[in-house]
């Protein structure tokens, strides 16, 4: 990663140009062309660095509601347990963490009994009951953009 | 809010990865059947009205120079919860913060994200947090693992293609 892919990545996390031709007006702010630009862009996804580029939305204007859920799993179920978990849709983070609450993860779903009935279907199929359910009641801060 | 059918066809389409071309919103419109001048529109509605929170590029933070994130839960006087949640979204480390409801085994009230180069830094920035707050009763969770991470799928169906 040169400073043209650092100028690039902080230009294009947030406020991605709408127009017909997004890279052009891109490569027009940074002093660039266009094809430089989409081919390091290329570049840039196939080597990870950029996971996705797309929209990321508000799950509450979507109708959707979202919530952290954190639960203590012996360390040697986590497999077992993230398994579980991951199939639903909803859960979009899950993360082990160094706590005795150890894996904790994110759900989105359309509404909280909906949340609500899927914890307690993870709770029956792997045993783990202690599963904390902790909604957002005031967002602060979601940062819009990493510098590189 | 009300979303159109067309409305949830983008959503469905700009949630994944947008095509790296020329005209990448003449490839979606045309697969969703509109003009792109229509697209256009709607996508610039859906910013403006806020539905779409950031429309852009998201980083694997591992591969960007930020090797570490700590979950920094703090336990916050009611009283001061606004104050200390604005001082704490305030630091540039800091992705996220929120304010949730505490539990009985599980007894903060605010989070805060803290992503950077490695666990010291972290250590480093929640203690300048703890300060400036006037803090004592935090915990710090260092991600061990990734368990999954993917987008939301919105309005997605299975059978679309």
């Amino acid at each position: 990663m040169d400073d043209i892919d650092r100028k690039i990545l902080n230009r294009i996390q947030s406020r991605f140009p709408i127009t017909p031709r997004p890279f052009l007006t891109i490569a027009d702010e940074l002093g660039l062309t266009e094809k430089e630009v989409i081919s390091r862009t290329v570049h840039l996804k196939n080597s990870g660095i950029i996971r996705r580029i797309g929209a990321n939305f508000v799950p509450g204007k979507l109708g959707f509601v979202s919530t952290l859920c954190a639960a203590k799993v012996p360390e040697e179920y986590v497999e077992r347990f993230a398994e579980v978990v991951n199939r639903f849709p909803g859960v979009t983070h899950n993360y082990l963490r160094d706590n005795a609450f150890n894996v904790w993860f994110t759900f989105i779903a359309p509404s909280r009994e909906e949340i609500e009935k899927n914890l307690q279907k993870i709770a029956e199929e792997t045993g783990i009951e202690k599963i904390l359910n902790l909604p957002a009641t005031k967002v602060f801060k979601i940062k819009a953009k990493f510098a590189v | 809010m009300e979303l159109t059918e067309l409305q949830q066809k983008i959503i469905a389409s700009v949630q994944q990865d947008i095509p790296l071309v020329s005209a990448p919103y003449a490839t979606i419109a045309a697969e969703l059947g509109v003009s792109e001048e229509r697209l256009l529109k709607e996508l610039q509605a859906l910013c403006d009205r806020g539905v779409i929170r950031r429309f852009g590029a998201t980083l694997r933070h591992q591969k960007s120079g930020y090797g570490a994130n700590a979950m920094a839960a703090w336990q916050v006087d009611e009283d001061r919860i606004e104050e200390v949640g604005r001082k704490m979204a305030s630091f540039p480390a800091v992705s996220h913060c929120y304010r949730r409801n505490p539990t009985d085994q599980w007894p903060y009230n605010l989070y805060t994200m803290i992503h950077a180069a490695d666990e010291e830094s972290c250590r480093q920035t929640a203690r300048s947090m703890a300060e400036a707050a006037g803090l004592e009763t935090y915990t710090l969770l260092f991600s061990v693992r990734e368990l999954k991470k993917t987008s939301m799928q919105y309005f997605s169906t299975d059978d679309d293609d």
